[in-house]
């Protein structure tokens, strides 16, 4: 758990706040706190189902509610980057950064989604990395064996 | 304006101040290897928001801390009339060995004071709390504070007040890490909520 990206919601803690809001739904009435919470916690669940759940509550929140935006799109930032949604991830913090752009918490948010991603392109490379040593050494393969012929 | 307690965090992390520092959003986490007694500790923070709206989901985070920072605004008795609600929390969701270390941050700011030393010198005995005015800004007083707070939880594995193999208890000891031969025990330790009041 040593970034925002990896920080994972405890099952009590989902089911808590999934009851909350599940009750307030049925009652008709969800408070903008209830539907938060909720989606606060899925945005932090290890599967992604959950968490595309908690992106649609805070897209709701964010296009109905005034109050609390820059809430709303950091988590929304966080929960892209998590179902490797990185671009929709970044757009998020960009326009973060264009209300704030001194904020340090979303900086950083932003170099760790950037470091993901590099990390995951340098994982693709090295896979085709692989492949051409492969061929370059069925070729080596090939040429020595020839040369012994 | 909050109490400081990212400017805090950041002080003792980065060795810098920041001077815009807005409200966090949630939870923001903060690592630094320090070491005690010869040992390497990493210290693993959790540096919860203040507002309102945040702490119902941020006291999950209290769970499983091994030390807690507290800490108001020494320029405004506000911060400082609502640390029993915010200990109350702490030592609710934490356990009875948990270290809470009571900061006084924006000491440079002396002109201003709305809360003397000895007043929460005196709160922060009467409820067994460790106490310093620290300053963000000026970085006084502020590594002391999160190593005060470290060394009293190391002290607390050496007596044996901290179980180690307890899952809430905020420690993971790991003596398997190459270049970490460790005789008395920890290598690896978490530090939980800096949980305050930012009205």
């Amino acid at each position: 758990m040593e970034d925002v990206l990896n920080d994972v919601v405890s099952s009590e803690d989902l089911k808590k706040f999934e009851s909350v809001y599940h009750e307030q739904l049925r009652a008709s009435h969800v408070t903008q706190k209830a539907q938060f919470e909720y989606a606060w916690c899925l945005v932090r669940s290890k599967y992604s189902a959950d968490i595309r759940k908690g992106i649609l509550l805070l897209e709701d929140l964010y296009n109905n509610y005034d109050t609390e935006k820059r809430d709303c799109l950091y988590y929304l930032a966080i929960g892209n980057a998590r179902i490797k949604e990185y671009s929709k991830a970044l757009s998020y913090v960009r326009s973060f950064l264009q209300i704030e752009p001194a904020n340090v918490q979303v900086q950083q948010l932003e170099t760790l989604i950037k470091k993901k991603m590099e990390k995951e392109g340098l994982v693709g490379m090295a896979v085709a990395g692989g492949v051409i040593i492969g061929i370059a050494s069925i070729l080596g393969l090939g040429i020595a064996m020839a040369k012994k012929n | 304006m909050g109490v400081g307690k990212s400017c805090l965090l950041h002080q003792f992390t980065e060795k810098k101040f920041m001077a815009d520092c807005p409200h966090t959003i949630g939870v923001e986490f903060g690592t630094r290897i320090i070491e005690v007694a010869g040992q390497k500790i990493k210290l693993q923070i959790w540096d919860t928001a203040g507002q309102e709206r945040f702490r119902a989901v941020t006291r999950s985070y209290y769970r499983g801390a091994a030390g807690a920072l507290m800490v108001y605004d020494i320029t405004r008795r506000s911060t400082y009339n609502h640390l029993s609600s915010w200990l109350t929390d702490t030592r609710n969701l934490t356990n009875p060995s948990t270290v809470i270390f009571l900061i006084g941050n924006k000491s440079d700011l002396e002109g201003q004071r709305d809360v003397t030393y000895e007043e929460a010198k005196q709160f922060a005995d009467e409820h067994g709390l460790m106490f310093v005015e620290a300053s963000a800004k000026t970085g006084h007083n502020v590594e002391e504070a999160f190593l005060e707070t470290a060394k009293k939880i190391f002290q607390s594995i050496q007596d044996g007040r901290l179980d180690l193999n307890a899952a809430e208890s905020g420690v993971q000891h790991n003596p398997s890490q190459p270049g970490r031969t460790s005789l008395q025990g920890v290598s690896n330790e978490q530090q939980g909520g800096k949980d305050s009041c930012s009205c």
